[in-house]
């Protein structure tokens, strides 16, 4: 029988992904602040979480990386935290105890949990990852660019059942535009290469206010421009745009 | 510098059941109209309300004016002794109004205030504009010193073109007006503070510095300053405009907030 895989986005790139009885919780964020904003309603506060068998992060940034809300919540500290170096040696310093560093292409095991870490390109260090358990497996994107060695994933890894990817193409103004997460057409490029079961995209609704978007970043808010170009690119993948809270079951 | 607080607590969805016509209506209700907070410089509250109102229709955001209290007929208590005590009561006010994502745009003396209010690190404020704002202190650019002039003095220095000054009211009377007087309390004698250059440099917010490539009173060079000193700053040079660019030229000032980044 088919271990259920299950996600549910709880706002942004905080997925929380169910592989059985294994509960997955990635990029958290569940604050807000003045050029930092969700731009949807986050379903869960870190009260409500429930027990986790994991946190996986993959990079620094406050909306990926939100450690002091988890402190602050009266999150298990103990639970295992798997992510780049630069997320590891952060977290020890708030208190986290149970830390598993993996860098590109490196796997680590908690019981019947395998997370690998994928390549990863942003405005600071970022891995993605591959996360598997009971014969299901899921690509995390956090807010990557598309970068070529991602294109190695289904040489090294089986079927991927479920892919999370980023869509809103940013860009930092400040920085002469420079794109640091992959766009639409991106993101749909990648998801024809990972052939998934189903496609779901994330890091669209995100704002940094009125000036911090005129200002600060420039990116796509609307997820239609990722599944139009899906649709052109390999109509044969199902995508689903889903909104926070709604829990989705991967066939 | 940047406070986190719990998404969606700054403005929640406020449930209650409104009765109409003897039925009780359960509503929900989730406002997030753009707030803008407008604050007028020493020629008070007249000089913001025609912007505000071509913000509001043109943007359709929600669009706060205040009158500063000592201006317009209105009362200064003396716990509001200066600049800082008004930019804590504008932060007062947006917590009482319970309003996030808030846009400061502030002219002249507004503009010291704006920045004011943005180094009181409030997570209701996320960004500011100051148009030919006042407040720093720059080597080789003195602020004009208008005590006493005329009124088409004034508006010599104020205008690109001094025909589109509003004609002032008589006022009749003599001595300062209580504007005039609410303004010297405010911003004192020297209508600057030289620690606000300072200040500023910590500042975690993004600035939009607008100017009248007119001002006599502040003039560009000033304006570019005061963008220098802010470390997250967009300048935008207006032509044809001076110290009033929300009065000599709304639409350009309009379009120079609203197409920033475009």
């Amino acid at each position: 029988m088919t271990t259920p895989l299950t996600v549910t986005r709880i706002a942004h790139a905080s997925q929380l992904i169910t592989l059985g009885d294994l509960r997955v919780l990635t990029d958290p964020w569940f604050t807000q602040n003045a050029t930092y904003y969700p731009g949807e309603p986050v379903v869960r506060t870190v009260e409500t979480l429930g027990p986790l068998n994991a946190l996986v992060i993959s990079h620094e940034h406050y909306d990926h990386c939100d450690l002091d809300a988890l402190v602050a919540g009266g999150f298990d500290l103990s639970t295992p935290l798997f992510g780049p170096g630069t997320v590891t040696a952060l977290a020890a310093t708030k208190g986290f105890t149970n830390l598993h560093t993996i860098e590109a292409w490196e796997t680590a095991r908690v019981g019947d949990l395998t997370v690998t870490a994928t390549p990863g390109k942003h405005g600071v260090h970022e891995v993605t990852f591959v996360i598997a358990a009971h014969g299901r497996t899921v690509f995390f994107g956090g807010d990557s660019l598309h970068i070529p060695e991602l294109d190695q994933i289904p040489e090294r890894f089986d079927h991927i059942d479920l892919a999370i990817l980023p869509v809103n193409g940013l860009c930092i103004r400040p920085a002469g535009l420079r794109q640091v997460v992959m766009d639409a057409e991106q993101a749909a490029d990648l998801t024809a290469v990972l052939k998934p079961t189903l496609a779901v995209p994330h890091h669209y609704a995100f704002h940094s206010g009125f000036l911090g978007d005129r200002m600060i970043t420039k990116g796509d808010r609307d997820p239609r421009h990722y599944t139009d170009a899906l649709g052109r690119i390999a109509p044969e993948i199902n995508t689903r745009i889903v909104l926070p809270g709604v829990e989705v079951t991967v066939p | 510098m940047t406070t986190n607080v719990p998404a969606g607590s700054l403005r929640p969805t406020r449930s209650s059941t409104i009765t109409v016509n003897g039925a009780g209506i359960a509503l929900a209700d989730r406002d997030r109209t753009r707030p803008f907070l407008l604050l007028h410089g020493g020629g008070g509250v007249a000089t913001m309300t025609g912007f505000a109102d071509l913000l509001a229709e043109r943007t359709h955001s929600r669009v706060l004016l205040p009158t500063h209290p000592g201006f317009g007929g209105t009362v200064r208590p003396a716990s509001l002794a200066n600049t800082k005590d008004l930019a804590a009561a504008y932060v007062g006010l947006l917590e009482e109004l319970d309003v996030s994502d808030v846009t400061i745009i502030g002219n002249s003396f507004g503009g010291w205030i704006a920045a004011e209010i943005a180094l009181l690190n409030s997570p209701r404020v996320s960004g500011a504009v100051i148009v030919d704002g006042i407040g720093i202190e720059v080597q080789g650019h003195p602020m004009t010193n208008v005590t006493g002039l005329a009124p088409a003095e004034l508006a010599k220095l104020s205008f690109h073109d001094p025909a589109k000054a509003p004609r002032p009211p008589a006022t009749g009377g003599t001595g300062p007006s209580p504007d005039v007087q609410a303004l010297a309390a405010y911003a004192g004698p020297t209508m600057s503070d030289p620690t606000l250059s300072e200040r500023l440099a910590g500042l975690d917010l993004p600035v939009h510095v607008i100017w009248g490539e007119s001002d006599g009173i502040v003039d560009p060079g000033y304006g570019r300053a005061y963008a220098a000193a802010l470390p997250h700053s967009t300048f935008t040079l207006l032509p044809r405009s001076g110290h009033l660019p929300q009065v000599e030229t709304p639409e350009e000032l309009l379009g120079a907030i609203d197409d920033l980044g475009r």
